[in-house]
């Protein structure tokens, strides 16, 4: 009988252990929902200009670089020849880069990619995943290595120096 | 030191029980006549007993009710914390870490590095709640079960010690009552006449047990039971997602978004908004001018997506589901599903434009098209000819001294388009084209065609063929799955309250020894209720006693 007693206060004590933990642990996930460095890249599957759909995870064991820009944002149309330049050297080495339009008409964007000459993959997005990944300031590049995880998150323009450093840093990164 | 816990009517009691379980009498022993502390009728609380345990700490430490009342304290403070700026939930779209310092200066910074800024999402709060119902669910267990036990088992013939020293008291001797068979008749009588008032009554001989309202002394577990159901539905609420969404989302007059998260869309069809003339206000605001909505609607269509629904490349295909014009108090219900009206914005923006083909020389008409701002075609038929869309630029601006666009928003759209068809060149006909007037000046569209050689024309013949949308809409979109989990749990509480509140435990013991009657009451509240009834039955059976009397003065032994 008194062990049986003993036994209730020991499960309700630990239920509400548990409540609390679940509580607390839930909160703790739903405030890292935001990608930071360090965190596996969250997936997305985006319809390209040329028709196709890309998908993150096809990328898999590859390096990926993603660059989320609009024709409407000067430093994004300036950093744009260095990207395509970065995508020409590296392509031998399995690089990926994929540029995120932030929601513009396809006409716009395909007349913008002509004039400049983008040759790498540019995907329609229609702020879904440009909210996924937290993006408020243009351009936003994140340098996913062969992991799928974050290395580098930048915000801003990228010089041609600059790109070429972090992408070597990206590539050194095996599976 | 062992405490010696056997009762003289010899029941073996628990360690620090106040009143035998059994017959009543006070086991602690001062020779005071004060009135008796009757709570849980003097049985041992587990938080009490001897021998602790680590857990056992943790449990008495859950069962005090002054720890609760701190634990509420706490909340309560934590809670009005987050009431001092608004929380970062309640805006739409804005980044909190620039957000409060730009507006509360200091302060505002102070209050988003605290983390005051989401206070009810945060762990201590969390924790806070939690700590309370465990509080309430031990509190309540620790008194509910001894006093289930004590009340259930109750003996009838109590010590003469219990008796006396009840709150209302009556002893007197009765001269007609001989023997003890002249005794049981008297009880016998008695307890008729306390029938008649709603009480069960039990005898044993020459004693009395009389109660009713037994149940009220559960009304504050039954609330404490739906407080924890309360409390349980607003954790569920902050770890089970799906189970609660709120979501904003802005509608431009005419277009169709999807709640995120869901497989909805919502359409605003049409805005309407209704301003109070200058007569209908007071002359202070006329002359601020301020103008201010009498009324505003979203006459909305709700959509649900039956297909493609996350195909990036195909258009989802959509089924109406509700269509209800939305205003504040008046929000749209589909299944659990609640759309609310929050606001509106003036934004005067081009939606499409009906634009006409012309010759530029003969004005002859081609034909016509619709050019849609928002995600035009790549290439128009219009009559013979065929126009592809080779540039738009929604807010054409020069950057550099070449063609760009500021914002993806079609401010000032601007169109190029290479034409083919009867006598065009064989690369076509390049034609840039404006379609808001005042653009087309500032830009000087006719002197940049007629350069290039262009001898067409597009236009719009009238503004019937314009489409613009002049308000955005502001909606809430929630669905709350736990919300009737909510009302179970606060009517179960309430049901709780009105037991406790509107009946109160009333018990009567009654003895005799020899021919003195001994007689002692006890209720939960309203004691003078319970004086006014002893003083009633008293009097039935032929005694006079005046029901002030009948209150236990605390007498000095």
């Amino acid at each position: 009988m008194k062990n049986n007693k003993k036994w209730v206060q020991y499960i309700i004590l630990i239920l509400f252990v548990v409540i609390a933990g679940v509580t607390l642990f839930s909160g703790v996930l739903s405030t890292d929902e935001v990608p930071e460095v360090g965190n596996f890249a969250p997936d997305f599957s985006l319809k390209g200009l040329d028709g196709q759909v890309y998908q993150l995870s096809d990328f898999e064991g590859k390096p990926v670089v993603v660059n989320f820009w609009g024709s409407f944002c000067e430093p994004c149309v300036r950093e744009m020849p260095a990207i395509e330049d970065i995508y020409n050297k590296y392509q031998s080495k399995d690089l990926i880069i994929l540029g995120v339009n932030l929601d513009e008409p396809e006409v716009t964007v395909q007349s913008f990619v002509n004039q400049v000459g983008v040759t790498f993959p540019i995907l329609l997005d229609k702020n879904i995943v440009s909210d996924q990944y937290d993006v408020r300031y243009y351009p936003t590049t994140y340098f996913i290595d062969a992991n799928g995880i974050i290395m580098e998150k930048k915000i801003g323009e990228m010089s041609e120096s600059y790109l070429i450093q972090t992408v070597n840093k990206l590539i050194a990164v095996k599976e | 030191m062992i405490q010696n816990t056997k009762c003289e009517c010899g029941h073996q009691n628990p360690v620090n029980t106040v009143l035998c379980e059994s017959c009543g009498k006070p086991l602690i022993e001062d020779q005071s006549m004060e009135t008796l502390e009757m709570r849980y009728d003097g049985a041992v609380r587990r938080s009490q007993r001897e021998n602790k345990t680590i857990i056992d700490r943790v449990w008495s430490f859950f069962s005090s009710v002054k720890v609760a009342i701190y634990l509420i304290f706490f909340t309560l403070c934590g809670a009005s914390l987050g009431t001092i700026y608004p929380q970062e939930s309640t805006f739409i779209n804005i980044d909190p870490s620039t957000y409060y310092p730009e507006t509360y200066g200091t302060m505002g910074s102070i209050y988003y590095m605290l983390g005051l800024s989401h206070t009810y999402e945060t762990w201590w709060f969390k924790l806070l709640l939690i700590m309370i119902g465990t509080s309430l669910v031990i509190c309540s267990l620790d008194r509910v079960l001894p006093l289930y036990r004590a009340l259930n088992k109750q003996k009838i013939r109590k010590h003469d010690q219990f008796i006396r020293r009840q709150k209302v008291v009556y002893t007197g001797d009765i001269k007609e009552i001989q023997n003890e068979k002249d005794a049981e008749l008297w009880v016998n009588e008695f307890s008729g006449i306390l029938k008649k008032k709603f009480y069960r009554v039990t005898t044993d001989g020459r004693s009395l047990l009389a109660e009713k309202n037994r149940f009220s002394r559960w009304g504050p577990y039954i609330n404490h039971i739906g407080l924890i159901i309360f409390l349980l539905a607003v954790l569920l609420r902050l770890i089970v997602s799906p189970w609660y969404m709120e979501e904003y989302i802005s509608v431009l007059d005419g277009e169709i978004e999807q709640i995120p998260g869901t497989n909805y869309y919502v359409e605003n069809e049409r805005f309407i908004v209704e301003f109070y003339s200058e007569d209908e206000l007071s002359e202070k605001t006329v002359e601020k001018g301020k103008i201010i909505p009498k009324l505003f609607a979203t006459e909305a269509v709700l959509y649900e997506c039956v297909k493609n629904c996350n195909d990036p490349i195909k258009d989802p295909v959509l089924e109406e589901v509700k269509k209800h014009s939305i205003q504040v108090n008046e929000p749209l219900e589909y299944e659990g599903l609640l759309i609310y009206q929050m606001g509106y914005e003036e934004t005067p923006i081009l939606n499409s434009v009906n634009a006409t083909l012309k010759n530029r020389e003969s004005n002859e008409e081609y034909g016509q098209f619709i050019l849609e701002m928002d995600n035009p075609k790549s290439t128009y038929e219009v009559g013979d000819y065929q126009l592809e869309l080779i540039g738009y630029y929604p807010d054409f601006t020069f950057i550099n001294g070449e063609a760009g666009t500021k914002s993806s928003k079609p401010n000032t759209p601007a169109f190029i388009f290479s034409i083919h068809g009867p006598g065009m060149p064989d690369k076509g006909e390049i034609n840039m084209y404006f379609p808001l007037p005042q653009h087309k000046v500032t830009y000087q569209e006719d002197q940049i065609n007629i350069a290039a050689g262009s001898t067409l024309v597009i236009d719009v013949e009238s503004m019937q063929d314009v489409d613009f949308s002049l308000y955005t809409s502001f909606l809430s979109a929630r669905k709350d799955t736990i919300l009737p989990m909510i009302w179970i749990g606060l009517s179960i509480s309430m049901i709780g309250l009105i037991l406790g509140f509107y009946w109160n435990h009333r018990r009567i013991w009654l003895k005799f020894n020899k021919n003195q009657l001994l007689l002692g009451a006890h209720s939960n509240k309203n004691w003078f209720g319970l004086r006014k009834e002893v003083a009633q039955a008293l009097h039935k059976s032929g005694i006079e006693v005046e029901a002030k009397s009948l209150e236990n003065e605390v007498k000095d032994s």
